[in-house]
């Protein structure tokens, strides 16, 4: 188990660092810098400013300093066009909002997944099962971008139901739609996964042991049947967080809901590279992280897994 | 036996009759897909599709740049669709015929998948074949490339190059071609080395013909099914990234459009009582996305072995 989690954290450390570098590299390959405005500024004053952001020194003392900046301090430096902040305070005023309705809507797109999943196994070729599989069909072509709109007309320009925007601390009629919005094409996948999952364990000899010696049909399927089915799911867990954070993108900028995407569409169309790079690592740490504790978590849940 | 002799004569003759034409595994996928409903009709469809993003500008009665100024600004109470003005999807915000914008961006959003998956079924073909092939440390390595690659945030990775190196669509398919391969090449590597264990193989490297040729000749021709099944896969793949990232604004520039910047402007209006700016682009959307989906899976059951 020890060599394994090694074996995995020998691949995602030098993952991370290359993202940094390549981020970092493409940065300083792009046109323009930081201070290019359409006005020119003079050239005291540019090599003043270069100077005090570092960037007179050689290329490869700025990428060690940014690489240690990130690793030892959890820093990425200040931002390139809001002067009086850093990255830091930026991404920490919008990243607590992004993992609000984001861990909401994984845990939403998780339990109804598993849910509609299981329900279209066991009552297999019934109405309700061609429901679970027209609804997941349906979802996978309306994906987070699509889904807002909708939502939008109908809850908020239709019904009146909910706001059509805005955050205020999370009170739970800002959060409704956003967790729809990021969780229905998810919820749709991982319906889809279980429910093929299942169908192959319900007709496994085990399954057919548990019901010749007389257990009730619930202690079959959540004792003996969910687990085996699914280890499936958990391994569609890992691109599906990735996933939602950048389906966060989205949401915040048709929600307003102020999250981390916010900041980075933001960053874009201000040029401000250093909040860009700062939130693509941020993203990326968490991804591999992410995917680290699912292949630990599938090598503990499933005892097949030789490591 | 004069009758014996007879019946040999009709045995002689039924053989040299009818003789029993073979089928080819091609012609045998082509049935299997002829068969399935769905996929048929995702296929009429996606030509369908096609057409109108090919010839759309062609029949509309306006050019999709040009500004309806008799429209402008009151796109909510005269942009409707109508035949009378040629607006038959009405316009958008600014008072631009939306038949033929949307044709435009139709097509802009399937060159950006077909691109994709060209570029996948090129790169990623011929990446997993080599490393499959050759096997050993350089598979290990080749491989550990593609999981490192994978590992990355790439939705981010494409907006940076975007916003760093100019939003053109060269830049866009750059970004997506990064991305796509990726995949392709762990199916195409794990289906290689399954057929290099084959006797035909064996056969080949035994009369001493040259690896590169083993795996032009004889390894890529066998992987074509799957290759098409996971390119079609692809496409609604690449299209939605292209969608999600012009939704954002940060994709294709005016006077380019695609159907995700369509989506994103009708959804920017929909409080303004124009629903259609909203309804044409994501229906023209849905429908390319259900017809890939479609056609991608009755390929699958059509021409993957393993479902058989």
């Amino acid at each position: 188990m020890l060599s394994y989690i090694v074996k995995r954290l020998a691949i995602a450390i030098p993952t991370l660092l290359l993202l940094i570098t390549l981020s970092f590299l493409l940065m300083h390959a792009a046109p323009g810098g930081p201070f290019t405005y359409e006005k020119k500024l003079p050239p005291e004053v540019l090599a003043n400013l270069n100077a005090k952001y570092g960037l007179d020194q050689p290329l490869w003392r700025q990428m060690i300093s940014y690489v240690w900046g990130i690793v030892a301090h959890f820093d990425f430096g200040p931002s390139f066009v809001y002067k009086d902040r850093s990255v830091n305070e930026i991404i920490a005023q919008g990243f607590p909002v992004t993992l609000h309705y984001g861990a909401l809507a994984f845990v939403v797109a998780v339990a109804s997944g598993v849910t509609l999943g299981v329900l279209a196994a066991i009552f297999h070729n019934s109405w309700l099962d061609y429901l679970a599989v027209g609804v997941s069909i349906g979802a996978q072509v309306l994906p987070n971008f699509v889904m807002a709109p909708i939502l939008v007309l109908v809850f908020t320009l239709w019904l009146r139901w909910l706001p059509g925007g805005g955050w205020e601390g999370g009170q739970w009629q800002y959060v409704v739609m956003p967790v729809i919005a990021l969780s229905t094409s998810y919820m749709a996948s991982i319906a889809r996964i279980t429910r093929s999952s299942m169908l192959e364990v319900l007709t496994s000899n085990h399954i057919r042991t548990a019901r010749a010696k007389g257990l009730p049909t619930a202690v079959v399927i959540l004792r003996h049947a969910l687990k085996p089915s699914l280890i499936p799911v958990i391994s569609y867990l890992g691109p599906a967080f990735v996933a939602m954070i950048t389906g966060s993108v989205v949401v915040d900028m048709y929600f307003s809901t102020g999250g981390i995407g916010k900041s980075f569409v933001d960053s874009a169309l201000n040029r401000d590279y250093a909040v860009m790079m700062g939130v693509t690592i941020l993203v990326g740490a968490l991804t591999i992280i992410f995917n680290l504790l699912v292949d630990i978590l599938y090598a503990f849940i499933d005892p097949k897994i030789r490591y | 036996m004069a009758l014996s002799a007879i019946d040999m004569q009709a045995v002689a003759a039924r053989l040299a009759g009818d003789e029993v034409r073979g089928r080819s595994p091609w012609a045998d996928a082509r049935q299997r897909f002829g068969h399935n409903k769905a996929a048929v009709t995702g296929l009429v469809l996606l030509i369908l599709v096609a057409l109108y993003a090919l010839a759309g500008e062609w029949v509309a009665a306006w050019p999709n740049e040009e500004i309806d100024w008799g429209i402008m600004g009151k796109a909510a109470e005269m942009g409707m669709p109508a035949l009378a003005n040629g607006h038959y999807f009405g316009v958008d915000d600014l008072g631009r015929d939306l038949f033929a914008r949307t044709a435009q961006g139709t097509r802009i959003s399937l060159l950006v998948g077909v691109v994709g998956a060209v570029i996948s079924v090129v790169v990623g073909t011929l990446y997993g074949a080599i490393s499959g092939y050759v096997g050993g440390r350089t598979d290990q390595i080749m491989m550990r490339i593609v999981d490192i690659l994978l590992a990355i945030p790439f939705m981010f990775v494409i907006i940076l190059l975007l916003v760093m190196f100019g939003r053109s669509l060269t830049m866009l398919f750059v970004g997506i071609g990064l991305l796509s391969w990726l995949s392709m090449a762990r199916i195409v590597r794990g289906q290689t080395l399954s057929l290099k264990a084959r006797e035909f193989i064996e056969a080949a490297q035994a009369t001493g013909v040259p690896g590169w040729k083993i795996i032009l000749r004889h390894i890529v021709p066998n992987l074509l099914g799957i290759v098409a099944v996971y390119a079609t896969l692809l496409v609604p793949e690449m299209i939605l990234t292209e969608s999600f990232i012009s939704f954002l604004g940060l994709g294709v520039q005016e006077p380019l459009t695609s159907l995700g910047k369509l989506i994103s402007e009708g959804a920017g209006t929909i409080n303004y009582g124009t629903l259609w700016q909203l309804a044409f682009p994501l229906f023209f959307f849905v429908i390319t996305m259900f017809a890939f989906f479609f056609v991608g899976d009755g390929l699958r059951d059509a021409l993957d072995p393993k479902d058989r």
